[in-house]
C-alpha cells in the first residue's frame, strides 16, 4: 500500500528532515510512527498526502509513483486519504455537518448522497446530534471526533493521524483509538504519528521509530 | 454539471454572508473605484461635447473685393453649398454689414455717423457641415475659396482653431493618462482587498485542498463571489452617480459651461452604463483571479 525508497527530505543544505528512509506498510496495516519532536513524523506523513516532495527517493501508494505526480493529479491522491490533525483544523464558521460534508463536496458527491454518508459518518464518531453546532461550542474530544469524521467519511484507503491526541486528555484519548481501530478493522491502512509511548503500549502495533530523520526502529509487536 | 453550478452558487453566497464586513469592503471598494473612473469620464465626455458645441460657431467668411452682380450671386452661392464640407453660404452685403456693425456698437453707434455706408465689404459667410469643423475641412473650403478671384480675404480663425483642437487632443490624452491610471488604481486596490478577504479565509483553502478539491473547484466560488461583489460594486457606483450628477455634477457643469447655448451636460448613455456595471464584474473576477493565484497552491 505504502513504499518508500531512500526517501530524503531536506530545506536547505542544513536542515535535513528525512534521511534515506526505507519502509514498506502493507493494505490494511495500523502502524505508528514515533520518535522525538523534530524526528521527521509530520515530514513523513506530509509527504505521503503530498503536501511535500521528497529531496531525493522514490514514494509509491497503491502501487502509484507519487513523486512523479503532476500538481493537478494531487487532489485525486487525497481523496484516497484521510488526514486527522492535532489542531483538528475545522472551519468555526461552518456547522459540524458542514465541515464533514465538505470532504464530499470537494469531491463533488451529490447532495442527497453528501447527507447520507455525513449522517452516517457522524454516528459512527457519536455526534449525529450535534449536527448544527458550530465546532467551537464543542470539547477538544469532540472536535477531534468531527475532523476524524470528515477524514472517514471519504471512506480512505490510508488514515493518516499526526498526534490526534496531542490535545486530549486520556479518557477521550482512548475513544479516538477506538474510532481508529474500527476504520482499520474495516480495511483503512492507518498510520498514527505519536510520541506518547503509552499510547502504542496499551494497543500494541506496528512501531517505526525515528530520531533525527532516520528509521531507527521498525517494531513489529 | 447543475449540480456543481448549484453548489458553487450557494457557497458564493454562503461565503459573503458569512462575511459580511470583508465583503461589504470589497463590494465599497471597487464602488468607489470605478465611480471615480466614471466621473472623470463623466466630465471629459461633457468637456469633448461642449468642445463640440463650441467648434460648431466655427465658420468660414469670404469678403468680395466688390460684391458680384445679382445675376452672378445665386451660382456663385450654389457653386459654394456644392462643396463637400459646406453646410450653408449666406450672402451678407455692404449695407448689411454696416447695419450688424451699427447694432454691435449699440449706444457708441453715434460714431459712425457722416460714415459711408458702403465702408465695409459685402461677404459670404458659409457654416461647414457635422464633422468639417476641423483644421482639414476649414483647410480644405479655404483652398476652393482661393482660387476664385473674385474673393479679396478670408476669415476663418485659423489661430483659434488650432489652439481648440491642440486643447482637446491634450484633454484626451489626459483623459487617457488619468484613466489607465484610475484603472490600475481600482485593480490594485481591489485585489488587494480580495487577498485581504482571502487571507481571512487561508484555513478553508487549506482544508479544501486537503480533502481534495481541485484547484478549479477551489476557486471557481472565489471568482463568482468575486464577480457577484464587482456586479454590486458597479450597481452602487452607477446608483451614486445618477444621484450626485442630478444633485452636484449638473448644477457644476452648467455653471462651468460658458457658452450654455444649446448644450445640457449629458450622463452616461444605456451602452456606457451597462459598460460600467460589467467592468465592475470583471474587476472583482480578475482581482479575485490575481489573489487566488497567490493562496490556492496545492
Amino acid at each position: 500500500m505504502i513504499q518508500l525508497f531512500n526517501v530524503t527530505k531536506s530545506y536547505g543544505k542544513e536542515n535535513v528532515a528525512l534521511r534515506e528512509m526505507t519502509v514498506h506498510i502493507e493494505k490494511g496495516e495500523f502502524a505508528y510512527v514515533t520518535g522525538p519532536s523534530g524526528a521527521g513524523k509530520t515530514t513523513f506523513l506530509s509527504m505521503l498526502y503530498g503536501a511535500s516532495k521528497p529531496t531525493r527517493g522514490q514514494i509509491l501508494i497503491n502501487g502509484i509513483n507519487i513523486t512523479r505526480m503532476a500538481s493537478r493529479q494531487i487532489p485525486y491522491l487525497r481523496r484516497k486519504i484521510g488526514v486527522v490533525f492535532q489542531d483538528y483544523k475545522l472551519l468555526n464558521s461552518r456547522t459540524v455537518y458542514e465541515n464533514v460534508a465538505f470532504a464530499l463536496e470537494a469531491q463533488g458527491k451529490k447532495r442527497y448522497e453528501v447527507s447520507k454518508k455525513v449522517y452516517k459518518a457522524l454516528k459512527e464518531v457519536g455526534l449525529e446530534h450535534r449536527l448544527q453546532r458550530r465546532p467551537i461550542e464543542l470539547s477538544g474530544g469532540e472536535q477531534q471526533r468531527i475532523a476524524i469524521a470528515r477524514a472517514l467519511v471519504v471512506e480512505p484507503l490510508i488514515l493518516l493521524a499526526d498526534e490526534p491526541s496531542g490535545n486530549l486528555d486520556q479518557e477521550v484519548t482512548l475513544e479516538i483509538m477506538e474510532l481508529f481501530k474500527r476504520a482499520n478493522a474495516r480495511g483503512t491502512t492507518v498510520l498514527l504519528a505519536t510520541h506518547d509511548h503509552s499510547l502504542y503500549k496499551r494497543f500494541p502495533k506496528r512501531v517505526l521509530g525515528l530520531e533525527d530523520g532516520r528509521l531507527i526502529m521498525d517494531h513489529q509487536p | 454539471m447543475l449540480e456543481n453550478i448549484r453548489y458553487f452558487i450557494r457557497r458564493a453566497l454562503r461565503n459573503m454572508r458569512q462575511w459580511p464586513v470583508l465583503c461589504s469592503a470589497a463590494i465599497l471598494t471597487m464602488a468607489v473605484a470605478l465611480a471615480t473612473m466614471a466621473t472623470f469620464f463623466l466630465v471629459v465626455i461633457n468637456i469633448q461635447g461642449l468642445a463640440n458645441n463650441w467648434s460648431k460657431e466655427v465658420q468660414v467668411v469670404a469678403y468680395f473685393q466688390s460684391p458680384p452682380p445679382r445675376n452672378q450671386l445665386s451660382p456663385l452661392i450654389r457653386q459654394v453649398e456644392a462643396l463637400p464640407d459646406v453646410q450653408q453660404a449666406i450672402f451678407i452685403s455692404k449695407a448689411e454689414a454696416f447695419k450688424r456693425f451699427e447694432t454691435r456698437l449699440g449706444e457708441d453707434a453715434g460714431f459712425l455717423d457722416g460714415v459711408s455706408r458702403d465702408l465695409l465689404p459685402a461677404s459670404l459667410e458659409i457654416t461647414l457641415k457635422a464633422g468639417s469643423h476641423t483644421q482639414e475641412g476649414v483647410g480644405r473650403i479655404v483652398a476652393e475659396l482661393k482660387k476664385d478671384s473674385r474673393f479679396d480675404d478670408l476669415r476663418f480663425g485659423q489661430e483659434w482653431l488650432e489652439r481648440f483642437e491642440n486643447f482637446v487632443d491634450l484633454l484626451k490624452f489626459i483623459g487617457l493618462i488619468l484613466g489607465s491610471f484610475f484603472l490600475f488604481a481600482a485593480l490594485f486596490i481591489v485585489s488587494n482587498t480580495i487577498k485581504l478577504t482571502l487571507y481571512t479565509r487561508r484555513d478553508e483553502l487549506e482544508i479544501m485542498a486537503l480533502v481534495g478539491a481541485t484547484k478549479r473547484f477551489i476557486q471557481i466560488p472565489f471568482l463568482l463571489e468575486g464577480a457577484l461583489q464587482g456586479l454590486a460594486g458597479g450597481l452602487l457606483s452607477l446608483g451614486f452617480l445618477i444621484v450626485s450628477f442630478k444633485l452636484l455634477l449638473q448644477k457644476g457643469l452648467q455653471t462651468f459651461w460658458l457658452t450654455p447655448v444649446g448644450f445640457n451636460p449629458v450622463f452616461l448613455d444605456g451602452n456606457q452604463q451597462i459598460t460600467l456595471v460589467l467592468c465592475g464584474v470583471l474587476l472583482g473576477t480578475l482581482g479575485s483571479l490575481v489573489s487566488l493565484r497567490k493562496f490556492v497552491r496545492l
